[in-house]
């Protein structure tokens, strides 16, 4: 049985995690990047990145000092058996971080209706759920969204378009972001479903593992030819310059009507995420 | 690509002679916030013809800052870490002119208003590393004053004293040079021909 003060723990040291620690599927996509860098100055920026993921580590303190709009994606298993109140726990792991976390946190959390900062506040943080099969555990993720990276996600409906279609809107996209959201970035697509869904496709596809492959063969294809192409606009690292604007672009698909909404949002470099799978004895593994 | 190391307070001749792509490190008094309600207190300020409780010299920079204040009346940072000034852009072109500045910062650039304004000022624009906040505090030395103490911590005006504070990239120079414009004008530039490529790439994936 997977107890509430599991889940709230969990989700304390989750959080904490994902502001301190780069994930190691981006160091190392950060790494190969500044190998295959021709310009000096993206070579030196992919280097003070390198240098910041592990400054971050040593002192144990945060790699942004935005800590983010705050994100908790439950994949609940078929067989999960948990007690007590699931949303509870993760709001109150959560709040009580929030409180006690060391260095202190900046107030970003804000009521959109008065722009006034700081928490608790409704629907804060933000918790995202969907079903798995019958696994016996339970995931989360949490994904603290920073403002440069947030700020850029779009979405356009179309009626039954091509693959073309789709592409071009994704590198109108990505020129629009341009120099502004931390690159080297992390694309998420979203193909289809409906409006929400077509959203939570994209969001979920930046967290995906960088360097895994798509299962669907079409769009395998599809993101080995969008990275190359962010790529070769040129915006480079932090958008001064170079040849990794992209570290990956991750897609996924669902059926829909002929309408099609397509969404596009970004992770930026720092790509921060952190998952653990709580197993129905208790157990806890660190997935990243 | 050349280094600098810059004492501020910076000039309109100390900062000529730099262009778009090099590197800058600044040592002195830099003045930083991170948040819009201090622009429009900004903004408020200017218009009264008040003069604003923080003496600029001409460096303003788009750092939200974690500080808080000791028990003793001094203050502790805890980290610094820049912010997207392209989101300001509609205040930067009266703050380059009416602030004197001729040190701009942030992340992500500025738009061309802006650019044209630091041309005339004589203003260089350097951009931080987002992401590089255990890099960039390393470089505060001391928190010299802090206004606007009802803001929350990063949306105050505060002056930072700071050593060795970079690698900084100049994003824009004094002379016109925007590497932000370069880049997108490129980008869009290219994108007829990425277009192409996508679609060469795609049919070859739909006949293998």
């Amino acid at each position: 049985m997977i107890e509430e003060a599991l889940i709230q723990e969990v989700t304390a040291d989750l959080y904490s995690a994902a502001l301190r620690r780069v994930p190691d599927d981006t160091k190392a996509a950060l790494a190969a990047a500044r190998d295959r860098e021709t310009s000096e100055n993206a070579r030196a920026t992919l280097d003070l990145m390198l240098r910041s993921t592990v400054l971050a580590e040593k002192k144990d303190t945060f790699v942004c000092s935005d800590n983010g709009f705050p994100i908790y994606f439950v994949e609940i298993g078929g067989r999960a058996h948990w007690q007590g109140d699931l949303k509870g726990a993760i709001t109150r792991g959560f709040n009580e971080l929030v409180d006690t976390i060391s260095p202190p946190l900046l107030k970003h959390v804000a009521n959109p209706l008065t722009n006034e900062r700081g928490g608790p506040g409704k629907d804060m943080p933000a918790i995202n759920v969907d079903l798995i099969g019958d696994a016996d555990y339970i995931d989360i993720t949490c994904i603290p969204k920073a403002l440069g990276s947030g700020r850029f996600a779009s979405i356009k409906t179309f009626i039954s378009p091509s693959l073309a279609d789709i592409e071009a809107y994704v590198m109108e996209c990505i020129i629009d972001a341009g120099s502004q959201h931390c690159p080297p970035v992390i694309v998420g697509v979203g193909i289809g479903g409906n409006f929400d869904m077509t959203a939570k496709l994209a969001s979920r596809a930046t967290y995906r593992e960088i360097g895994s492959i798509n299962p669907e063969p079409v769009l395998a294809a599809m993101e080995e030819r969008l990275t190359e192409a962010a790529n070769a606009t040129g915006f480079g690292p932090m958008g001064t310059g170079g040849e990794t604007t992209a570290l990956a672009v991750h897609i996924d698909y669902a059926f829909g009507h002929g309408y099609t909404p397509v969404a596009v949002c970004f992770n930026c470099w720092i790509n921060r995420r952190a998952k653990a799978r709580i197993y129905n004895d208790g157990r806890v593994e660190r997935i990243f | 690509m050349a280094t600098h190391s810059l004492t501020l307070p910076p000039t309109r001749e100390s900062v000529a002679d730099i262009r778009v792509g090099d590197i800058v490190y600044l040592t002195g008094d830099i003045v930083v916030t991170g948040g819009l309600p201090a622009h429009k207190r900004i903004v408020e300020y200017l218009d009264a013809g008040k003069e604003l409780p923080v003496e600029m010299g001409g460096v303003f920079i788009h750092l939200p800052h974690m500080v808080e204040e000791n028990p003793d009346g001094g203050w502790t940072i805890h980290y610094v870490n820049p912010t997207t000034s392209t989101r300001f852009n509609n205040f930067l072109p009266r703050f380059v002119r009416d602030l004197d500045l001729h040190i701009l910062g942030g992340k992500g650039g500025v738009n061309e208003e802006t650019a044209q304004a630091m041309e005339q000022q004589g203003c260089i624009y350097v951009s931080l590393l987002g992401g590089g906040s255990p890099i960039m505090s390393e470089g505060i030395k001391e928190v010299r004053q802090v206004e606007w103490r009802e803001f929350p911590a990063h949306f105050r005006l505060s002056r930072l004293r700071v050593e060795n504070f970079g690698p900084l990239t100049v994003g824009v120079d004094a002379h016109g040079g925007s590497i932000y414009e370069t880049l997108s004008e490129q980008a869009r530039g290219r994108l007829p021909e990425i277009l192409a490529q996508l679609d060469k790439r795609r049919a070859e994936a739909a006949g293998a």
